[in-house]
Formats: structure tokens, sequence, C-alpha cells
């Protein structure tokens, strides 16, 4: 490529004995939407924080417009002219738009803060590249889509050539990563260049004009948009398509209809195992996040949740855990009314949880694997033995837990916090199989997980089905609910917003449910 | 004199001791630096303040002696917590009781024992011109000494520093998100540092405030669990310097109130009066503590290195 906006040569990052990235290349052009392509754990988000000086690599060179830069932090890559949109906000929450984008730039008034021309620049960089933001507004009160916006104009603001965005349409609905996608061909159309990290090959084919693709921290190739078709992406991200499993994932990640999954689903049992009728839950500080929700999940059904974050997804998820008190309504579990029992009859009538935030709510950190497993059954006479638990026994089962659910540790001694994501998730699975579970509630399970892991994820969940156990499915990825679930419901501020049977799901039609614009309440 | 002139006009400098030390609390805490020391640094400044003063002969230069020392203190607080990232409740805890015992010692070894307690001269009242001659307001407001005005313009200063400025903007962010303020390159350490050593000085000098304003002696005990009520100020205030003023006012006004009370003979044990602030501060405590906000990094320390961990 003659003149190409950025180049990254032969870039080596290692942490510890693992090798982050192998001497990488990547060639970015001027007017160009370039595609950052790869699995959870490819090193896509390594290459870009080495640019954006987060990362110092231990070999290779950057070069911008040419010359060789030096980037050793992200003020300087910020003075480069490259700007990065971390899939986590950095934003101060109680102050408005412009006091972001302002924050650690020379506004006039050293002495009496003047925002004024700040605001107008912003008024004018949203209008300019269709960031649609009131400056006024405080971030808090914003919802996701918007508070990206925010941190886009933060690298536009100051005046980035390069943008980067990391995984940016993980929590938008369709309409908002159409926007998005809008947005950025204006970027590019107006003379910047714009890396888009993702692993979705859908949204790579309709935005990008050229990708990269990584596995295992190499680059595998640089395509044109025009030279490449999504079954060629999803071979070389994932290496092979001849693995049945592979199809499930692929279409979660976005490279085939999700009607080529359809046969993989189980069969639908006729059994009523979950109802659930006019739930109300509240959250921590009292407020009612779900509203008067009913549910009925069959024997060996797949209901999925989608929604935007924030819509009642975990009161709803602690809630139907036994977890979280319910104010209101009533949950039945194989014909028996739950409310008002303790977690520990949940977990004895067979409801499994696996939570979203799985650092937090999910395991103890510096507690070994096999006292993680104990954990939830210390009653059980499987690992009792007088009146104490029998640590011979529970080993026993931690062995033979980490050689079926394939965890990688070097044994069950292993403290769960030094695992990997991927791992401490299989424990976590483990554990809620441990019980033949009859309602297995899962909340963004295959959130950060490498490829090996998502696919073990989706395996299990069959399994779990084709037993009779019926999953209720919580999930920001729609790709994921759609791919998986045997109906899909809408969940906008914890009320059912819109329900569809599989095979006829909608994405646009689920977003607009997800943001209170679909048909069901107008 | 009416009563009421009287006792607001009384108030007004028993506010001082509480605008000090909570402005001082709240410049460091809007970093995110929570300092529970406030007591024993208000003891120590009371004890550095009135020896420099009466060894000097000068209360000015008592009262910045008693700003130093805490502010050395300060340093010490800030170098633990942003540096060595030792938790900042353990060591302002460690100070206060450092602090204390400093107080007792310094002032044993400079006065020693004696059957006549040594005495400084109390501070001045300074009317300010024309506006003392205020009916009514210019004598509760403007005829004070020279350190009430002060604390009156240093809180006014922190408020404008805070909401004003652009450093202001820079500075409150580090409280609320320094993972943010740090990656736009505001530095997250130096801010940490001298506001909280600015504010410990402040707390200082709230303590040499109280022997030199009404009795002109040091006695042991005469902070009286102030710098206590001091963090329960700043928290109901919510973190707020102009928030913090009326906060003051009702601090202040509690205490003048019980020793009126004292004074008026009515039929209760005066020790049951004296409690009096601290019952009246639990109360509002129970209601504020529903609409009082605090930065949202109050009291954690900030590790850039994790950011590249999670």
């Amino acid at each position: 490529m003659e003149n190409p906006r950025l180049e990254m040569r032969g870039i080596v990052k290692t942490f510890g004995p693992v090798t982050a990235l192998d001497a990488v290349d990547l060639v970015v052009g001027r007017n160009e939407v370039h595609g950052l392509l790869g699995g959870n754990g490819a090193g896509k988000t390594t290459l870009m924080n080495v640019l954006y000086g987060l990362y110092r690599p231990n070999a290779g060179e950057v070069l911008l417009d040419g010359q060789p830069v030096s980037i050793g932090s992200p003020k300087d890559a910020i003075a480069a002219g490259v700007g990065m949109v971390h899939q986590t906000f950095l934003q101060v929450d109680n102050y408005t738009v412009t006091e972001n984008i302002v924050l650690g730039t020379d506004v006039p008034g050293p002495l009496r803060l003047d925002l004024t021309e700040a605001r107008e620049r912003i008024r004018e960089l949203s209008e300019r590249f269709g960031l649609t933001v009131d400056p006024d507004a405080v971030v808090e009160e914003l919802p996701v889509g918007v508070r990206q916006r925010v941190e886009i104009l933060k690298a536009l603001y100051r005046g980035a050539k390069v943008l980067i965005l990391d995984e940016p349409t993980t929590n938008l609905t369709p309409q908002e990563v159409d926007d998005l996608f809008g947005s950025m061909r204006a970027m590019v159309d107006d003379g910047m260049s714009v890396v888009l990290i993702t692993h979705k090959i859908r949204e790579t084919l309709s935005v990008c004009d050229r990708m990269t693709v990584m596995r295992d921290g190499r680059r595998v190739e640089t395509l044109e948009r025009s030279d490449t078709d999504a079954e060629h992406l999803a071979e070389k991200m994932v290496g092979s398509t001849t693995d049945p499993g592979a199809v499930v994932e692929a279409a979660a990640l976005g490279a085939v209809d999700a009607e080529a999954v359809e046969e993989t689903l189980s069969s639908v049992g006729t059994t009523i195992a979950v109802a659930v009728r006019d739930l109300v839950v509240v959250n921590d500080q009292g407020h009612e996040l779900i509203r008067g929700f009913d549910l009925e999940l069959r024997e060996g059904e797949i209901v999925g949740i989608a929604g935007v974050a924030g819509n009642g997804q975990v009161e709803l998820a602690e809630a139907l855990a036994g977890v979280r008190p319910l104010r209101a309504g009533s949950v039945e579990v194989s014909g028996r009314a739950m409310g008002g029992l303790a977690t520990s009859s949940w977990l004895e009538h067979g409801v499994a949880y696996v939570p979203e935030d799985r650092h937090r709510d999910g395991i103890l950190p510096t507690a070994s694997i096999t006292e993680n497993l104990v954990l939830g059954s210390q009653r059980s006479p499987k690992v009792r033995r007088f009146g104490l638990i029998d640590w011979g026994a529970a080993k026993q089962r931690a062995v033979d837990a980490i050689a079926e659910f394939s965890v990688r540790a070097n044994g069950p001694g292993t403290l769960v916090g030094d695992l990997s994501g991927g791992n401490i998730q299989r424990v976590i699975l483990a554990r809620a199989f441990a019980r033949r579970p009859r309602l297995l509630i899962l909340h963004n399970p295959t959130r950060g997980l490498d490829i090996g892991s998502t696919r073990f994820v989706y395996q299990q969940v069959r399994t779990a089905t084709a037993a009779g156990c019926a999953v209720l499915l919580i999930s920001e990825d729609l790709d994921e609910v759609i791919a998986l679930s045997d109906r899909v419901i809408a969940l906008y501020q914890g009320s059912r917003a819109g329900e569809w049977p599989h095979g006829s799901v909608d994405a646009y039609e689920v977003g607009r449910s997800m943001t209170g614009l679909g048909e069901a309440r107008v | 004199m009416g009563e009421i002139t009287e006792l607001l006009t009384l108030m007004i400098p028993a506010m001082v001791p509480f605008l000090l030390a909570a402005q001082g609390t709240v410049l460091s805490g809007r970093a995110g630096v929570f300092n529970v020391s406030q007591e024993g640094l208000m003891v120590l400044g009371a004890a550095v303040g009135f020896l420099v003063s009466f060894k000097v002969g000068s209360n000015t230069v008592g009262m910045a002696a008693a700003f130093a020392i805490a502010g050395v203190f300060g340093l010490v607080l800030a170098y633990m917590t942003t540096q060595l990232r030792l938790d900042q409740f353990v060591v302002g805890l460690a100070l206060y009781f450092a602090a204390l015992g400093a107080a007792g010692l310094l002032y044993r070894e400079v006065i020693g024992v004696t059957m006549e307690p040594p005495l400084i001269p109390t501070l001045e009242d300074k009317p300010i011109p024309l506006l003392s001659d205020i009916p009514f307001l210019g004598e509760v407001l403007f005829d004070h000494d020279l350190v009430v005005y002060l604390a009156f313009a240093i809180s006014v200063a922190i408020w404008w520093f805070m909401y004003k400025t652009r450093s202001g903007l820079a500075f409150r962010s580090i409280g609320e998100n320094p993972k943010a303020a740090d990656s736009l390159g505001i530095n997250v350490t130096w801010a940490r540092t001298w506001s909280t050593v600015v504010g410990s000085g402040l707390v200082g000098m709230a303590g040499a405030y109280l022997p030199m304003v009404y009795t002109g002696l040091y006695t042991e005990g005469m902070v009286a669990g102030r710098g206590w009520l001091v963090i329960a100020l700043a928290f109901l205030g919510g973190w707020r310097p102009h928030l913090v003023i009326a906060g003051a006012a009702f601090f202040a006004g509690m205490e003048v109130l019980a020793l009126r009370a004292q004074v008026a003979g009515i039929g209760i044990p005066h020790q049951f009066v004296l409690m009096l602030p601290y019952v009246a501060t639990l109360l509002v405590m129970v209601f504020a503590f529903r609409w009082a906000r605090q930065p949202s990094f109050l009291g954690r320390n900030y590790d850039r290195e994790s950011r590249l961990v999670g």
C-alpha cells in the first residue's frame, strides 16, 4: 500500500512466559475502516493497547504517516493523533458530556472556567459525524449507546487521526450499531482512519474496507472486503469449520444465519418446568426493576432474554436463582412455589445460576477449586462425614470435574482466582451441573471467553437441555440469544416488550423492543 | 443586645474550627483521600499553636506552625497511601494516635508541670469598617477576629477552585474516577499529595484557633471530639464546600446552645446538655445519609498498574 496512515511492524509483546503478540504487522490506509478480527485471546486488543501506549512492546516499531513514533503512554498516543475507545468507558459519572470531553485539555479559563467554546466545538463535531449527544447532559443519566458517543467525541475533540474502537457494538441495539457505522463512514470520508476491533464477522463485512484476521497472537491474513466472505473469515478465525460445534459458534459470531443451527437445538418437552407469575423484584436501592414479569419455561427449553444492560436483567436472574427476595408474584419450579424459601432450598430444588460477574458473584477467588466446588453442596451427604465436610471426597469430586469440564489447572488445590476467565466459567458450570439442575440461569455466560470456552459453554447448554433442564439465557449479545434460544423475549424497563419463536426473530425488531420502540409498547 | 443576636454572634467564631477542619477534610476527600486523623491533628495543632505563640509571642506564627506540623502529618498520609498504597483508614488512625501523643509530649517538654498555667493573648476583634456598622448583620458577621474572616475566605476560595476553575474540574474528577483522570493526563498522585498536605494543615489551624480564641489557655481535651464531628460534617455537607458552611453553622449553633443552656442553669445535669451536639449529629446523619453524596473513590487508593491487569 502506498503512503499508509499507520504501520505497525513486527510487534512482539510477552507477559511473563506467555507470548501475546508474535511479530504482528498491521497496515492501515487513509480513509479506511480497518477490521481487526479474531476470537477472544487472539491479541487484537493487546495490539491496539500497544498502539495506544498502554503496553510497551518488547520489539517492533510504529509508523504514523511514514514517520517512526515512540508511544510510551496514552498521552503520547493522543499527541500523535491516536484515539481509543475502550470497552469500559473511562468517564466521570456525575460530570456533563462537555466536562468529560474537555477534562485534561487546555480549555480557556484557568481561573474562571469557560466552556462555551468547547460546547460549540462538541456540537459541531457531533453534527459533522452524526454523533448525536446533548453537551449539557450528565453522563450517568445517558444510555450506553450515547456514552459511547461521548468517548468517541473525546478522541475527536483531541484531534485523533486514527480512532481505535474496541468491540464497540457489544452493548448496542442493531439500530445504534447502524448509527455507529454511519459515523465511522463519516470519519473516514473526513480523512480519518478507523480500526474496528471485533469478533463479529458480519460487522466486519458490513462496515470494513479491509480487514486483518488474528489468531493466537499472530496475524493470519489481511484482506480486501471485496476478496472475502463470511465462510472464509470464519475459517481463518476459528482455524477450521469441519467441527460441528463450530457451526453454532460461527452463528453466534455472526458468520452464518441462525437457521443453520436449528437442528442442533434440542427438542422442547411439554411439561412446564418453571412458572413465573407477576414477578416484581426491587434492586438494592429499593427501585422496582422487574415489574409484573410472566414466564413459563418447559423442560428442555431455552428461553433467551434480550435487553440493554440495566433493564432488570440482574434482578431477574437473581430473583429466579433464589438469591434476591421476590417483592411480589410467584416462582414455581416443578410445581412447587419457591417464594420465601431460603437460597439453600432453591438449590435443592434444582435451580442453578451462572452469574454475569463471575469474579464477584460466581467464585471465591482465594479459595481452591475443591473448595469452590463444595460451595452450595456443603450439606450434601456426598461430601459429608460425621457432620463435617469430607475433604477427601470433595477433592475426588474436584479431580473428576477438572477432567470432565477440561479445566486447565495444576490440580484441585489451584486457587480459582489464578485461573483464566474461561476456566473459571468451567468451574462454575461444573458446580452448577453437579446437582442435575431443573432450571439453569445463565447471565452473559460467554462474555470475555475464548473460542474454545464459548463452544464448551454451548455444548454444556445442549447437554443440559437434552436431560430436560430448562434454560434461561440472559445475554446482551443479541446474536448469541437469537442463535441459541427456542424463544426470545425482549426485556425493557423490567417488563416483557416482545416475544419471538426461534426462526422468526428479526434482530432489528428485537432491537426496537429492547429500547422501548417496539410495537408491543406502541 | 438581643438574645438572638448574642447567640449568633457567639456562633460565628464557634464555626471557625469546624469550617477550617471540614474544608481541609473536603479538599483532600474530593481527590479521594479520606483523612480520619482530624481529632489528633487538631489536638496537635492546638498544642503547637499555643506553645509557639507562647514562646515567640505571636499568634500568627503559632497558627502558621500548627499549619506546618499538621501539613507534615498530611504528607505522611499522602505518601503512605499514594506511594505505598496502604489503607487510608489504618494510616489515618495511626496518625491520630501519633499526633495525640506528640501533643501531650510537646506540652510536657516545653512547659512541664506548673501550678499556674501559662497564658497567651487571645485574638483581637477587628471590626470591618463600614460593614460592621450595619445594624444586626454588622454585629453578627463583621465584628470578629481575623481568623474568622480567613476561615470564610478559605471556604469560598476552595469552592471557587473546585467549581469555577479548569484545575478544579480536573481535581474533582480524581475523587470520582481516578482512572479516567489518569487516562487524560491528570496527575493523580500530585493532586492527592498537595490536597492532603494543605487539607491537613487547615485541620491543624482549626486546632490552633481553640486556645487563641476563648481563654488563652491550653488544656488537654479542649478539642473535645470536634475532630470526629468534622468527619460527620464533611459527609453532612456532601463533600461540598458551600454546604459545609451551612453544616458548620449547625454544629456551632448546637455548641453555643449547649453552653447557653448550661449557663441558664436549667435543671438537667450539664453532661446531658453537653451531649446535645453529638445527639443532634446522630439524628441529622440518619437523614443526611439518604441524600448526601460522596466522591465515588473516597478512601480508595489508585494503582495505575491495576488497569493493565483488569
